[in-house]
């Protein structure tokens, strides 16, 4: 299992009491503590790069549980994000939380465990309706977990709702922990791919593609459901070979049948984070793609780019199987149509076919 | 902050003892002498400049650099100057000279890029940017006081087109990330013919972002021959110029679109719409409506214009003209 390294240990005042900040103080026993207020920049972080070996303990008086923020214009997935913490100790150049969270350090909601049972009711206070949730919107669900211990309560927990999947979704190889977890039902463990060049030059700290699917490959072999996501997207020459061979791996070792959903999403990005990223990564080439603004004010690659680069692969991924659930992530019902020659023409019905697949694959 | 008497000494310094250049505290940065001579001819120095004495018993300029500068083209071999105490801290010397610029002048950009750079040895970026960013007039945030910073490592070339607002600050910092050569030829480009900075601004993108896609360099990207043609023609005037390159430049970074620009213009044409009457998509083609604009004087023309549309054939055919000639 890879383990990062963590130089110092942040705590923010209120933290100290939380149950996981005690089990993670307990598991990095030799690493430095420095006390914080909540809103102080700890002295002397590498701030420009994100400060990603300090991990911040604080206490989380937001909504653990809240819907995917989505975006303006387009159909999006209907998912509920649970809020562990965020960002992560990878470096993906291309990561939107260098724009969109702009806090730096690995920070670890310390009363998470604490506040299950909040969670508990808003789930089961609906019980006809079926909560995708994950954990991997702002930061990376397994990477941490050595350290955080996030699916030893999260997984029992997930694993007896009836109306609720959890997904971990990660750019890391490190299963070890929730392989020898007993718990598979209502699990679904997902990665996100990318081509090796991609993976290679944009993708750092991250384990190489052939990692994650014989990742993989072992969960799917020890009875957990799968979920793969192809976001983002890059456009550069040599493209279309590059991602063909990436499904080719993905056909050499995973099941078709349990994979309950495959997402394609293309890069996209808030003009900030244009700036920070060739701050932090000098030289980048991941915005050469011929990008035009959207209807939410993010920079997408312009229409019949997207269009190709979606039926290009879906079709590639058709040809494996005819049934993966591939969806495509924040586009419009226009795109839907062009690239996979259907649309579920508004977020309400994705959200429908994204459950009824929960359903089908992992019934009561 | 502690107010604290400067107490220092008045002494007659020899010229050529002061180390005239610019140093540790001054901030002047492209400015023009020749008034300030002709002042000092004709009244001499008013507010004498404030000096500290160095390790190797020269000194250096706490304030009045120009004034140093002054007197020296004016042939004065020493000037009679204030001599802080040894005991001075660096930072009340940058500190003094700050004040004593900002209330009798305005800086120009590089200037206050100076200002910046020089409080980063004595202050961290946060306090720089509450404290100092807004007594100099530059919108406080970190984004911007990186800008600024990065501005000194700029040639001397790109500092006075920027010093003399011939560049754009932005466009100048998009520089700091190219090579040396590179940027001094963008700068000959956008200091030539007279731009505006948000021509400037997208001109420079799409130039470096081209020589990224195509693997060629910045000065290939300029010199290639197109541009060179415009530069050197004698039918276009400035303007028309700075739009034929900025057209150029456009179609070169964003091959597709421009191409279903074309195919969209192209469709358009073969319906021969009425006079005063257009079809504009949606912008970048991004979203899915269309819009229909009709220009007219009277009612009566618009119910004219109007009739006649609906039985205009050929409107059904409007769409996306690019669809099934997907980008390859």
């Amino acid at each position: 299992m890879k383990q990062f390294n963590i130089s110092r240990i942040l705590i923010e005042e209120g933290a100290e009491h939380d149950s996981l900040a005690k089990k993670i103080l307990r598991r990095l026993p030799n690493i430095p503590i420095e006390n914080v207020g909540p809103d102080e920049l700890a002295p002397s972080g590498d701030i420009e790069g994100m400060d990603k070996e300090s991990l911040r303990l604080m206490h989380f008086n937001g909504e653990f549980l809240k819907p995917c923020p989505g975006t303006r214009g387009y159909i999006c997935c209907g998912y509920q994000i649970l809020n562990v913490g965020t960002n992560c100790p990878m470096d993906c150049s291309y990561c939107f939380l260098q724009s969109y969270i702009n806090q730096p350090s690995l920070r670890i909601f310390s009363n998470l465990e604490d506040n299950l049972t909040v969670i508990g009711e808003i789930i089961d206070s609906s019980p006809d309706r079926i909560f995708r949730i994950g954990t991997g919107e702002f930061t990376d669900s397994l990477s941490l977990d050595y350290i955080t211990g996030w699916t030893d309560f999260l997984l029992p927990f997930f694993s007896r709702r009836k109306n609720s999947i959890l997904e971990l979704k990660t750019k890391t190889s490190s299963i070890e922990l929730i392989i020898n977890s007993r718990y598979r039902k209502r699990i679904v463990i997902a990665w996100s791919l990318n081509t090796p060049r991609i993976i290679a030059h944009q993708e750092h700290k991250t384990a190489s593609l052939k990692s994650r699917i014989l990742a993989a490959r072992k969960c799917q072999k020890a009875g957990f459901v799968l979920s793969f996501h192809f976001d983002p997207l890059i456009h550069y020459p040599g493209w279309e070979k590059e991602y063909q061979e990436t499904v080719e791996l993905l056909e050499r070792y995973i099941d078709p049948e349990s994979i309950i959903w495959i997402s394609l999403g293309s890069f996209r990005y808030l003009p900030d984070l244009k700036w920070i990223i060739n701050r932090r990564f000098p030289g980048t080439n991941i915005f050469n793609g011929e990008f035009v603004p959207g209807l939410d004010g993010k920079f997408r690659y312009f229409k019949p780019i997207r269009v190709e680069m979606y039926s290009n692969l879906s079709q590639r991924l058709k040809k494996w199987h005819d049934d993966l659930g591939v969806y495509l992530c924040m586009e419009s019902d226009d795109i839907w149509r062009q690239s996979l020659g259907w649309s579920p023409e508004s977020s309400a019905d994705l959200c429908s076919y994204l459950d009824s697949r929960v359903r089908n694959l992992i019934p009561d | 902050m502690e107010r604290e008497l400067l107490r220092s000494t008045a002494s007659k310094v020899e010229i050529s003892d002061i180390d005239l250049e610019s140093g540790p505290f001054s901030m002047s940065f492209n400015f023009n002498l020749e008034p300030l001579k002709a002042s000092i001819n004709r009244f001499g120095v008013l507010n004498p400049p404030y000096l500290l004495k160095n390790s190797d018993s020269r000194f250096t300029v706490v304030a009045g650099y120009r004034r140093l500068l002054a007197v020296r083209e004016l042939g004065w071999t020493d000037i009679l100057c204030q001599i802080a105490p040894d005991t001075f801290p660096p930072f009340k010397a940058l500190l003094l000279n700050l004040s004593d610029n900002i209330t009798h002048r305005q800086l120009n950009t590089i200037e206050k890029g100076m200002v910046l750079k020089r409080l980063t040895r004595f202050l961290k970026r946060e306090e720089i940017i509450t404290d100092f960013m807004p007594i100099i007039g530059i919108r406080a945030n970190k984004q911007t006081l990186e800008l600024f910073l990065g501005l000194e490592e700029l040639e001397e070339a790109i500092k006075a087109s920027v010093a003399m607002e011939r560049l754009s600050l932005r466009v100048a910092g998009l520089m700091t990330s190219i090579a040396r050569d590179d940027r001094l030829r963008i700068n000959d480009l956008l200091t030539s013919i007279k731009w505006s900075f948000n021509q400037q601004w997208e001109a420079t993108q799409w130039i470096i972002e081209i020589a990224s896609r195509e693997g060629c360099s910045i000065k290939d990207v300029i010199d290639g021959g197109e541009i060179t043609e415009v530069l050197n023609s004698r039918r276009m005037n400035n303007p028309q110029k700075v739009r034929s390159i900025v057209k150029i430049l456009r179609a070169r970074r964003f091959p597709t679109l421009v191409e279903t620009e074309k195919l969209f213009r192209k469709g358009l044409s073969h319906l021969s719409l009425p006079l005063g009457v257009k079809i504009i998509p949606p912008p970048f083609f991004e979203g899915v409506g269309y819009r229909l604009e009709i220009v007219f004087t009277k009612g009566q023309e618009l119910k004219g214009k109007l009739a006649e549309l609906s039985r205009f054939s050929g409107l059904e055919r409007v769409t996306d003209f690019w669809k099934g000639k997907e980008h390859r």
